[in-house]
Formats: C-alpha cells, sequence, structure tokens
C-alpha cells in the first residue's frame, strides 16, 4: 500500500490565509490514519503566485494534488477518500 | 577591532527611577566610539535627571570637541553644587575611543575603570586636572592604547560600595572585590560579551547585598575590544532571476554566520545549491510559522511576518521563543550584520484578501537596520540586489 503525502504549506501567503489553523492536522492526522499518512510542513509550494484573479490560499499538497482554500475538514474528506481507495 | 558595549543597571531599592545614567554612541564611518557613564546625585527621579542630562550634554561636547579633556573640563567648571551636600550634581566617566584602540578617558568622582588586559588588571598613569572653578574637584585624564582581548569597565560608586557596613564586607565591596568578581569571571568564560559580562557583575553586587536591596543605583558598563562576529541574512529573491546562482553561492560562502527570512529565498538558495530544506513542525506556533533547516545554514525563518515580529521584538527588548525571537537572538549574537535584501516583488502579497500586516520588505529591513544601529550599537550594511 502507498504511503499519502500530505505538505501543507506555510509560506507566508498561505499562513496568514489561514494555513496556522491547519496545524491540528499534524496532530489529528497521525492519529486518524497512522503511518499510512504523513502530514509535514512545506515552505512555500509557489501556487499563490500561479493562481489566476484571486489568490485561493492555503494551499495543502496531497501526493501530486495541489488543495486550494484549503480546511481541516477539505483535506481529511480528500485523505478519507484517497485512503479507502488504497485499500 | 570591533568594540563591544554593554551595560547594566539596577534601581537603588524602592526606587521608580534609575540615579545613573549611561549612553553610548558609535560613528560608523570613522569608527570611533565614545560612552558616557554618569552618577546624578542622591536617587530616584531628582538624581535620573541631572544625571542624564550630565551624560547627554557630555556626548554632545565630546562629539563637537576635538579634545575630551576641554568637553570635560567645561563640565566640570560649571555642574552646579547641591546646596544641601556642598558637592557637584554629578559624577561621571567618559571614554573616547577608536577602532584602533586609541583611548582617552576622564573621571570625575567615579570609581576609578577597570582595565583589563590577558586577565590581569593594568594601572594606567594620569594627570590629574583641577577646576578652575571649584578647586575641590578634580579629573583623572588617561590616555591609553588598546589591544585586542582588552576590556574596560566602568561603575557606578553603588558597585565598589555595595555591603558596605555589613559583617562581612564592613567597607563594603571595593574596587579589589569588583575585580576579583570580574577576573573569576573572565576565568571561567574567556570570550564573555559585554553585555552579559555587565548583567553577572550587578547581579553579584545584588547578591552581597543584605537582603539583595540594593543600598543605591548600581551601573556596570563594558567595552571589549575583539573581532567582530560577521553575519549575513539573506531575504527576498533577487531582482535579476539569472544572478541567482551567483547570490547564492555568494551568500553560502559568506565568512560567518547565516540566515535566511523567506520561504521562497530558502526554496531559490536550496534549488540553486541543491540542498535539502527540512521544516520543523515544533516550532510552528502562534502567529508565525515555524523555522527550517539547511545544511550549513543557521537559521531559516519565513520571510516577511517573521521580519515584521523581529521589528516589534527589537523595539521592546522582550522576545517569545518563537522563528521571530531565534531571528533576534541571531542578529544580537551579531556584530557586523549584513541584509542581502532582494528586489524582486512578490506578487501574491499584492493581492486585497491579504490581512494588511504584510508590509514592504523594504521597509521593515529598514526599521530592523536603524533599531540595530541606534539601540543596540550595531554595523549593519544592507544591500539590495
Amino acid at each position: 500500500m502507498k504511503n499519502i503525502e500530505v505538505k501543507i504549506c506555510s509560506g507566508t501567503t498561505c499562513f496568514v490565509m489561514g494555513s496556522s489553523f491547519l496545524s491540528e492536522l499534524y496532530e489529528i492526522i497521525p492519529q486518524k490514519y497512522g503511518d499510512r499518512v504523513t502530514v509535514k510542513p512545506s515552505l512555500c509550494l509557489g501556487q499563490c503566485s500561479n493562481s489566476d484573479k484571486h489568490s485561493k490560499a492555503p494551499y495543502v499538497k496531497i501526493d501530486e494534488e495541489y488543495i486550494s482554500e484549503a480546511t481541516i475538514e477539505k483535506v481529511l474528506n480528500i485523505l478519507d477518500k484517497k485512503v479507502c481507495g488504497n485499500e | 577591532m570591533f568594540i563591544d558595549i554593554g551595560c547594566s543597571q539596577k534601581k537603588k531599592y524602592n526606587q521608580n527611577a534609575y540615579g545613573d545614567y549611561f549612553i553610548s554612541k558609535r560613528y560608523k564611518d570613522t569608527g570611533r566610539v565614545i560612552a558616557i557613564l554618569s552618577d546624578g546625585l542622591g536617587s530616584g527621579i531628582k538624581a535620573n535627571i541631572l544625571a542624564s542630562m550630565t551624560a547627554t550634554m557630555l556626548l554632545k561636547f565630546i562629539e563637537a570637541q576635538s579634545d575630551i579633556r576641554v568637553a570635560c573640563e567645561t563640565i566640570m567648571n560649571s555642574l552646579p553644587v547641591c546646596k544641601v551636600r556642598k558637592i557637584s550634581y554629578s559624577t561621571f566617566s567618559a571614554i573616547d575611543c577608536d577602532e584602533d584602540g586609541n583611548a582617552k578617558i576622564v573621571e570625575e568622582g567615579n570609581p576609578q575603570f577597570l582595565w583589563i588586559k590577558n586577565n590581569e588588571i593594568q594601572e594606567p598613569e594620569y594627570k590629574v586636572i583641577t577646576s578652575k572653578t571649584f578647586t575641590n574637584r578634580h579629573m583623572h585624564l588617561y590616555k591609553i592604547n588598546l589591544e585586542k582581548g582588552d576590556r574596560i569597565i566602568f561603575c557606578s560608586d553603588g558597585v565598589t560600595q555595595a555591603a558596605l557596613g555589613t559583617k562581612e564586607l564592613h567597607l563594603g565591596l571595593r574596587r579589589e572585590g569588583l575585580i576579583e568578581i570580574v577576573l573569576n569571571k573572565l576565568k571561567e568564560e574567556p570570550d564573555i560579551s559585554s553585555d552579559d559580562l555587565t548583567r553577572y557583575i550587578v547581579k553579584q553586587v545584588e547578591i552581597i547585598e543584605p537582603d539583595h536591596k540594593l543600598k543605591d543605583d548600581t551601573s556596570v558598563a563594558c567595552l571589549y575590544f575583539r573581532d567582530p562576529r560577521r553575519a549575513m541574512v539573506f531575504t527576498g529573491p533577487p531582482y535579476d532571476m539569472e544572478q541567482d546562482n551567483l547570490y547564492a553561492t555568494s551568500f553560502y560562502n559568506f565568512n560567518g554566520k547565516k540566515a535566511i527570512a523567506g520561504g521562497t529565498t530558502a526554496n531559490l538558495v536550496a534549488r540553486e545549491l541543491n540542498l535539502e530544506i527540512q521544516p520543523d513542525t515544533n516550532l510552528n506556533v502562534g502567529k508565525l510559522p515555524g523555522i527550517s533547516y539547511m545544511k550549513g545554514i543557521d537559521l531559516v525563518t519565513e520571510g516577511i511576518l517573521t521580519l515584521t515580529k523581529t521589528a516589534e521584538y527589537l523595539e521592546t527588548g522582550v522576545a517569545k521563543d518563537d522563528a521571530a525571537g531565534k531571528l533576534m537572538n541571531f542578529l544580537l549574537d551579531s556584530d557586523e550584520i549584513k541584509f542581502m535584501v532582494g528586489a524582486k516583488l512578490n506578487q501574491a502579497h499584492y493581492n486585497p484578501n491579504l490581512p494588511v500586516e504584510i508590509e514592504i520588505r523594504k521597509n521593515v529591513i529598514k526599521k530592523i537596520s536603524n533599531l540595530l544601529e541606534d539601540k543596540y550599537t550595531k554595523k549593519v550594511d544592507v544591500r539590495f540586489v
């Protein structure tokens, strides 16, 4: 089974747009998924300057996929689906 | 040579103002340093006003005059006399020196300064100059040459007279006692900074006082002549992307401590030099992003938020143990700080949805460099790339 990697952007834009509230994920994810998912912070993922008119920060990267306007619920929902799909 | 200046003070017990005043000024272009410690008569607000007036005026006089002797003589001749005690309103010690080690020192009324070379006390010769207007006033004029490793320590009489009248030290700590404290500490920590040394001495004075209540204002100032501790901070990506590698390499090869303030900057250095970045989850507390680790670099933090917070900490002097606190300690543990500031705009920061805390990097760096120069007497060089 492949390990899922979650990276939470802690670049300036993401941080002020709410990624500081995502820090709870560092506790929730290991509790919920054990070693099936690893979660770590990341320096600027570079997404904030790529987006079109309005920034969709904060960004979270799950494997190769970027999640814009990330919230704890949004990230957990995607992880639930991925973990189920992996099994 | 770099002159590391430090001063530590404690008020007399139960007083709400300091009766001693220390002031120093560093002249970046000439390497000249002027420092003055003044002790105002009495204690509390009155002494505070007398001491601060004497010290600030003396600084201005020495600055304007080419000769410290003339400046000090003028002040000595014109200090008013206290009606009650019939002595002058304040006493002072002043030093005018440069980075080549040439120093002139004048003392009027304060305890004799300590000159420490190779952990030994030097006893330099001095000239006595008597006031023309008040014959009971004399000042001592010293002309000395300082070498690397030398220290000059000034103190107010609160130090030498500490514990006066007690059973153990009925004549007070005196100069001998102070020398013992200082030399023992220097044996233990030969490279101790001026700040740490003066704080240590004041603490010792407090310990020997009965009930740890200081009977007089207690001040210690130290000038330490040594090699400068160099540091460089790289913040913001350079304007010309094609030069990234050049700047990253010159930063990495800098001879001194290195810090990066900026996620994009850290990514840039990592990319150009093939280094790995490891973010630390532990420090991601409060309102600041955490720090990261990179091989060969002493500190990696986020950019603008951390810098803004660092400026705030430097201004108040109080810091939390977060990324900005770490950056502040990094800066304060250095003497010569170079900022390499990338001038490229971060498009994402000009989003109207973002909170107003996002300031312009140039302004924040300017604020930090002014604080480091004026408040912490560091040598700062800012270069935009």
